[in-house]
């Protein structure tokens, strides 16, 4: 990674060491980050299944401390002994995410506020007026698993809704006398309607057990208020995808560039945008959607299946497909190596063109500068995940990738002070982000023939490669390495901007410069064999012991 | 120091690193699932015991308007007793969904199926159309799922073996059968059809999983009166031997009365956890790789190790019964707490 900002110096009154832990739903991650040389950095760091015991962890992440540098060790106080009780740490947590009944008058308003809902990190369970009896609704509001219900109409109501109004409260009513404790959320113009007023009439809880909240349009963009609240009432003061957003902000403000991070977990995903942008008080301007529609194993959806048997480039049914993807939900860390790497590799692919469907128009056409890709990306090796983000982000342009192996980014994002954050997080830029390498993505290339030359400068070195459309071509560039790709096309193409030739500087990585003329998911075979056999060509290509 | 089973050790390196897998749950608290309309026949606190009615499952539930609920201070949930409108008209008893419109609007229908309690315990509390809880006086085997209704029964253990459809006679009927072998959604259909309650199976294909949802759909459709048939799922969906530690609890529990419930998935005995063997702290479990299913002994961390295909990752060493030593990855591996 280029550019990080100069090192901040060492707060006095902090240790000289300190731990990160994400305890997410399927991993925990720890890490020991110590002052050394006059600078932060990570010392050690282990991701195991989430049941593994932190310190247990930490105790052995100081033994590997102490045997790689016991001069070390005995520096930072870790000379003997388990993992010292006093160390500071910095902890964020990833639950499942909870299920909210969306209840609403109409089925468009439903569709509105589950849309908001879904992007705030909620799980929906729906259904309206217009659309089920009241059985339906209470049951479907007051069934196992059910942790909140959101009641609305669209503000003002339209006038099919008005006269159901009353019975949505009532309905409402219903449901949290048999729920008691779960929050009742009455969006747009309900909370402000006659039926609410007159509370217990209808049986509606007390007031107190009530949120009014902002009606589906509210906010700009539309439904963003609304989103605020619901996160509010779903994420806790250590929530680590929130935790994350401010990382990425941070990220952003210290390397002035563009940020894209996407987090695909067991459960949960989370893409953050952020940009540079000295109009707003935080210097930085921050998009995010929280969609646990986009996670890892969220396989219930119509079609997602599919898929996933879309992407996989082994031979494998589909029932068997379901099986082996219903294993890894109970078990997320089971069969890591082995087939269930390819699979995995899938199952990310498939999670990570639902969270960006989730996420649309999130950050809109352009190509961010860099994404960094965390959660369950870092079980596959680092050029295979640069291929999965390769294979689904298909924005013109050149994008760095990076992946955020030891986990730090979310727990860094607990330091509440924006300019302390920038300071931490410019210091260990260079080891949060283990440097994929360069995509460039180019469309337009009329395909089937030679589509131009790309000529690689790096340190006054050049390498010449011919680019086919349709294709990937691959260079050799390793992690450190800076240079300067000349693209030369025969026809326009789309690289951000129009036209046939284009410098753009790259930077290297395990994965090195992908150049990517490919035309997907559009542009693969229909024949599962033949798809498959095109697949794991390019997989193997930057994985070569998928083949051994 | 760690005292488990009975035994007094020291716990073995690194095990903390280890998932555990949790072979008991003392005294649970489990939720039976109602639906508005359903009588409950229980109040909170009550003492039950297995096959006791809790309450009676409305079938075909409808709503009907119970009249004016001006002056009324009846509350969701509450039960409206059968009575007349003022303009002559006759109205079911049922459960008073919710008043809206100056109307109260009540959930009747007729009650052929019941709810009994899967085991003995407490009635703890009743959420009137969506949950009755019940604290267990005993103990739980926790399952990874669980498909169809609660029930309870004699445990009866079937012979491992390979074949997928075991011998089931009418003796069975009314008992809970473990299959600790294979097993498809058609002996699953056939346990039921012979009046067995339930099945304890280690694993069951997401396919047969549909299956069997689907056929009893189709009874439900057909109006049949269903006796109740619950399936617990210990592992996953993928087959592998039963864990040798949950098998020596599920003999301990052999012929006694036990219960199947849903939430969460638990099969449960009204006993004490006094007696029930455990295994020793560094019993483990391989859950993946090619020696899935094989158990052994946890001798400690093996550092962060390559896996193939190029996966870097914590890994564990195994002593497998049998004597192999192994080096796995720490996500293949579980414990048993």
């Amino acid at each position: 990674m280029t550019g990080p900002a100069p090192a901040g110096a060492r707060d006095a009154a902090s240790s000289a060491l300190f731990a990160t832990l994400d305890l997410g739903s399927a991993t925990t991650a720890a890490a020991l980050v110590g002052w050394v040389g006059g600078r932060w950095r990570l010392l050690a760091a282990a991701s195991l299944p989430a049941g593994s015991d932190p310190d247990a962890i930490l105790t052995l992440l100081c033994d590997r401390v102490r045997v790689a540098d016991p001069g070390l060790a005995g520096t930072l106080g870790l000379a003997t002994g388990p993992v010292p009780a006093h160390l500071p740490r910095f902890v964020v947590r990833t639950a499942r995410p909870p299920r909210i009944a969306v209840v609403a008058a109409s089925e468009q308003t439903r569709e509105q506020l589950e849309a908001i809902a879904g992007r705030a990190g909620w799980l929906t369970t729906g259904a309206s007026a217009a659309r089920h009896d009241p059985i339906e609704i209470v049951c479907r509001a007051t069934r196992a698993g059910i942790d909140a219900l959101l009641v609305g109409t669209a503000d003002p109501p339209e006038a099919d809704e008005r006269s159901l109004m009353e019975e949505l409260v009532a309905a409402a009513g219903a449901v949290a006398v048999r729920r008691p404790g779960i929050p009742v959320i009455l969006a747009g113009a309900l909370g402000r309607s006659a039926p609410v007023a007159a509370g217990t009439d209808v049986g509606v809880p007390a007031a107190g057990d009530v949120v009014l909240a902002p009606g589906p349009a509210a906010g700009d963009p539309a439904g963003s208020d609304l989103r605020t609240l619901l996160v509010d009432v779903r994420a806790g003061p250590d929530d680590g995808r929130r935790a994350l957003a401010r990382s990425a902000g941070s990220l952003a403000r210290v390397l002035g560039r563009r940020v894209e991070v996407v987090d695909v977990g067991v459960s949960g995903a989370v893409r953050i945008v952020a940009a540079p942008d000295a109009s707003t008080p935080a210097g930085v301007r921050l998009d995010d959607v929280d969609a646990p529609v986009g996670a890892l194993l969220a396989l219930d959806g119509p079609g997602t299946i599919d898929r996933v048997e879309a992407w996989v480039t082994i031979g494998l049914d589909r029932a068997r497909l379901r099986d082996r993807l219903a294993e890894l939900r109970l078990a997320p860390w089971s069969d890591l190596a082995g087939d269930g790497a390819p699979i995995r590799a899938a199952a990310l692919r498939a999670a990570l063109e639902r969270l960006l469907a989730a996420g649309d128009p999130l950050g809109g056409a352009v190509a961010p500068d860099l994404v960094v890709a965390t959660g369950a990306f870092g079980a596959l090796p680092g050029p295979a995940v640069a291929l999965v983000l390769a294979d689904v982000i298909r924005r013109a342009g050149a994008t760095q990738l990076g992946l955020d192996t030891a986990r730090l980014l979310a727990p860094i994002g607990m330091i509440a002070d924006d300019a302390a954050r920038d300071a931490r997080v410019a210091e260990l830029a260079e080891d949060i982000l283990l440097p994929l390498g360069t995509v460039i993505v180019a469309s337009g290339a009329r395909p089937g023939r030679p589509a131009g030359r790309v000529t690689v400068d790096a340190d006054g070195a050049a390498g010449e490669i011919d680019l086919e459309a349709g294709g990937l071509a691959l260079v050799d560039l390793p992690p450190g390495q800076q240079a300067l790709a000349d693209l030369r096309f025969r026809s326009t193409v789309e690289l951000g901007t129009r036209g046939r030739h284009f410098l753009v500087p790259v930077a290297g990585g395990l994965a090195g410069l992908l150049v990517d003329l490919r035309d997907l998911p559009g542009g693969l075979p229909e024949r599962p064999d033949r798809r498959r056999e095109l697949l794991a060509g390019w997989e193997r290509a930057l994985w070569p012991e998928r083949s051994e | 120091m760690s005292r488990v089973g009975g035994v007094v050790g020291t716990a073995p390196a690194g095990l903390g690193l280890v998932p555990a897998r949790q072979l008991l749950v003392g005294a649970p608290r489990v939720v039976l699932a109602i639906e508005p309309g359903d009588r409950v026949a229980v109040t909170a606190g009550t003492a039950v015991g297995p096959g006791e009615l809790l309450a009676e499952r409305v079938r075909d539930p409808r709503l009907v308007d119970a009249g004016s609920s001006r002056g009324d201070r009846a509350t969701p949930g509450e039960w409206v007793p059968a009575g007349e409108h003022r303009r002559g008209g006759a109205t079911p008893a049922g459960e008073l969904l919710f008043a809206a419109r100056g109307r109260r609007r009540v959930v009747a229908g007729t009650h052929p199926d019941r709810l009994d309690a899967p085991v003995r315990g407490r009635v703890a509390t009743i959420h009137p159309g969506a949950a009755i809880e019940l604290e267990v006086e005993g103990v739980g085997v926790p399952a990874s799922a669980f498909l169809g209704d609660a029930v309870h029964g004699r445990l009866v253990i079937l012979p491992a073996e390979g074949d997928a459809r075991p011998a089931l006679d009418v003796n069975l009927a009314g008992a809970i059968v473990v299959f600790p072998g294979r097993v498809d959604a058609e002996t699953l259909i056939r346990a039921r059809a012979m009046g067995i309650h339930g099945a304890v199976v280690v694993a069951l294909a997401d396919r047969d999983r549909r299956d069997l949802a689907a056929s009893e759909a189709r009874q439900r459709a057909g109006l049949h009166r269903l006796a109740p048939f619950g399936v617990v799922v210990l592992d996953g969906n993928l087959r592998r031997p039963l864990a040798g530690p949950v098998a020596a609890i599920l003999v301990a529990l052999s012929g006694r009365e036990v219960g199947l419930a849903a939430e969460p998935a638990l099969l449960l005995a009204g006993r004490s956890m006094d007696g029930l063997p455990l295994p020793p702290p560094d019993r483990v479990r391989l859950r993946g790789g090619a020696d899935v299913g094989a158990e052994g002994r946890w001798l400690g961390p093996a550092g962060s190790r390559r896996f193939a295909p190029g996966i870097q990752a914590e890994a564990g060493l195994v002593e497998l019964d049998g004597g192999r030593v192994v080096v796995v990855p720490l996500g293949d591996v579980e414990r048993f707490g």
